[in-house]
């Protein structure tokens, strides 16, 4: 097990700039999610510490040792791959037997340790089969017994549950948890499901363009994203975005639009007013920070047209026209309002977000 | 899962087109059968019964093809006066030796071809095929010039070492498409598992077996069936079962007999190695290993 730290990391492909100046900090034992979109830099990242690619400069270090020079098998890592990369010449058992064999173990401990991790993964039956034999899921809990069989320093998911249907997803997201919690192992866990990262992460690392944008828990990386782009990626409906005037009335500075304009809370007058302020930015409200309703509960509400309203069981998003944009709404089933009605939405203002319109920096 | 036959429908065409299809492979398969048939049966018949033939339009007389009594009289001949065990010792030797170096030596350098990228690997590419363009006549003079500097006339590793200049680029053209195939993740999760690079290709051999096997047979057969090289090179202490039986076509008389039955001896190995083989050519040995 180790501290997994990367000091001013750069990855470069030719000129091409894949992963900008990195800097994490993965404590011993914690479970670290590297989240971005395709082409972010994320699994360059996974790469560089698995020692399949070069670090162009900068340092990674395990517990205070530089590894820039090892070789993959002197780093002493178990990697799972996206695409799983099972050996499809030999069974189950020499697949996750493989590891162990590479570092001249006796036959008897290789036995030993491929049933336990079989045992655990719930595949024991399974250990004669040859992979083209097994299921998606299958295939992926071997993969991941081929990275437990020995006690690495370290632990690579690179997007391992991403080909798998979504309700084995959602299954295999708490038992990924619950063995890194059980191994005690430290974890980077590459993904662009947000949810994946959200829900299993100690800490996440949201890249974006070969850029860490925010590094934090996922309460943080949700309540108080750095950024427009963070707010917008994390969380699923998407934020709602809206460009708003600022303007000062009666003594409180207001959020104006064509539709609506709301006074925000003294701590956040005091965060827009910081600084040059600028006269319009970008507000971000979740879809489950508003409440919607068919008659007008005060003056400080948003007035829309509903456009379509979406049931998925247990909520509904409800989708609704303003002027010159279009929000989405969560609210319970018992929402009753028809396609075309005019309805009214009240922000919770402790949970919505303004993000300035230049560098999308958020102010709260 | 769909059916994975593009549907026909029969109309008078394709109706007609089966028909003469299968004429077509009936006089073919009687074409390439016959030759090796005949050549069978008369290894085992007396010189007077090999050339018992019917008048033509007599299709009766067909059987006094099949009668005669069998005897392994050239055989024996073969094998106990001209020395035949020898040159088919050193059949295998050159056929398998050539065979045996260039895959280990195509192998690799089909590896790092498909791995490594490197300014000019097009260009030393298309070289390393290009080597293969001249026809083999063409090098002769100068091939056995050198082999004659380096005392390699008439040594089966002067064979071997001829048949390897021509198989090497072939294998090495076959395998890269071969290791192209096999996906960058295997080797990677071997080297993550504790393997070095040489291991690591070790590993992935297995996935590109049908590669080597065709490679291997196409490999002995050039250097089996050869005559230019076996005549010229291998002239005198490496004699090979082709150049063998060329003397036996001798200036009083040819020996039909102990030809028919040399062919035998030649072909047969051949026929062995084709059956033996055949299991790893089975392609679709990678899949279930990565998701595609």
């Amino acid at each position: 097990m180790a501290k997994v730290s990367f000091r001013n990391v750069w990855k470069k492909y030719g000129d091409m700039p894949a992963v900008k100046d990195l800097n994490i900090e993965c404590p011993d034992g914690s479970f670290l999610s590297v989240l971005g979109p395709s082409g972010c830099g994320k699994s360059s990242t996974m790469r560089m510490v698995a020692g399949l690619e070069h670090i162009t400069s900068g340092q990674i270090l395990f517990d205070e040792r530089p590894i820039n020079d090892l070789a993959p098998k002197d780093r002493d890592v178990a990697m799972v791959f996206e695409n799983y990369a099972l050996y499809p010449h030999k069974s189950v058992y020499e697949n996750m037997a493989n590891p162990l064999k590479l570092r001249g173990q006796d036959s008897s401990v290789i036995k030993e340790r491929v049933t336990a991790a079989a045992k655990l993964l719930e595949i024991n039956h399974l250990l004669e089969r040859r992979p083209q034999e097994l299921s998606g899921g299958q295939k992926q809990r071997v993969a991941i017994g081929r990275a437990i069989v020995r006690e690495p320093n370290l632990f690579l998911f690179d997007e391992p549950i991403a080909h798998l249907d979504a309700k084995l997803r959602a299954h295999m997201r708490g038992e990924i948890k619950h063995l890194q919690r059980t191994l005690g192992t430290t974890m980077i866990y590459v993904t662009h499901d947000q949810l994946e990262a959200m829900s299993m992460a100690d800490t996440i690392a949201v890249m974006h363009d070969g850029e860490l944008q925010q590094l934090g828990t996922p309460r943080e990386v949700y309540n108080h994203p750095v950024n427009a782009w963070v707010a917008g990626f994390v969380g699923e409906p998407a934020m709602n975005f809206v460009d708003v005037g600022v303007e000062d009335r009666a003594g409180r500075t207001h959020f104006i639009h064509k539709n609506f304009a709301v006074p925000v809370t003294e701590e956040q007058q005091r965060r827009v007013s910081g600084g040059s302020r600028e006269s319009t930015l970008r507000m971000g409200v979740r879809p489950d920070a508003l409440s919607i309703a068919m008659t007008k509960p005060s003056e400080s509400c948003i007035a829309g047209k509903i456009f379509v309203t979406e049931l998925l069981g247990g909520d509904m998003i409800v989708d609704v026209d303003l002027d010159d944009c279009r929000i989405r709404v969560k609210t319970s089933t018992e929402f009753s309002g028809e396609e075309g009605q005019t309805c009214y939405m009240t922000v919770n203002t402790n949970k919505w977000h303004a993000f300035s319109k230049g560098n999308g920096k958020a102010f709260f | 899962m769909a059916s994975r036959e593009v549907i026909q429908y029969e109309t008078p065409l394709s109706k007609a087109f089966r028909w003469f299809s299968a004429v077509f492979l009936a006089f073919y398969v009687v074409w390439t059968v016959l030759p090796l048939f005949i050549m069978f049966m008369s290894s085992f018949k007396d010189l007077l019964e090999a050339f018992k033939i019917p008048a033509v339009g007599d299709w009766a007389g067909v059987t006094v093809f099949f009668d005669f009594t069998p005897t392994t009289k050239h055989y024996y001949e073969l094998f106990a006066h001209l020395g035949f065990s020898t040159y088919l010792f050193n059949s295998l030797v050159a056929a398998g030796g050539s065979a045996l170096v260039s895959v280990i030596l195509g192998s690799m350098c089909a590896y790092s071809l498909s791995r490594i990228d490197f300014k000019g690997k097009g260009d030393l590419f298309f070289w390393i095929i290009s080597t293969r363009m001249a026809p083999v006549v063409a090098v002769m003079v100068p091939l056995y010039w050198i082999f004659r500097q380096l005392d390699l006339v008439g040594t089966l590793p002067g064979l071997i070492l001829a048949y390897t200049t021509f198989n090497l680029p072939f294998a090495i053209w076959i395998l890269k498409g071969f290791f192209d195939n096999v996906p960058y993740a295997i080797e990677e999760a071997q080297m993550v598992d504790g393997a070095t690079r040489f291991q690591a290709l070790r590993a992935i051999l297995p996935l590109v077996a049908p590669g080597i096997g065709a490679f291997i047979v196409l490999c002995i057969l050039f250097a089996w069936n050869d005559y230019l090289f076996a005549a010229i090179i291998g002239s005198g202490g490496a004699k090979t079962l082709p150049a063998a039986t060329r003397e036996l076509v001798q200036p009083q008389n040819i020996q039909w007999g102990q030809i028919m039955a040399a062919g035998v001896v030649t072909t047969l190995p051949m026929m062995f190695l084709g059956l033996v083989i055949r299991k790893y050519l089975v392609t679709g040995l990678t899949m279930g290993a990565v998701k595609e």
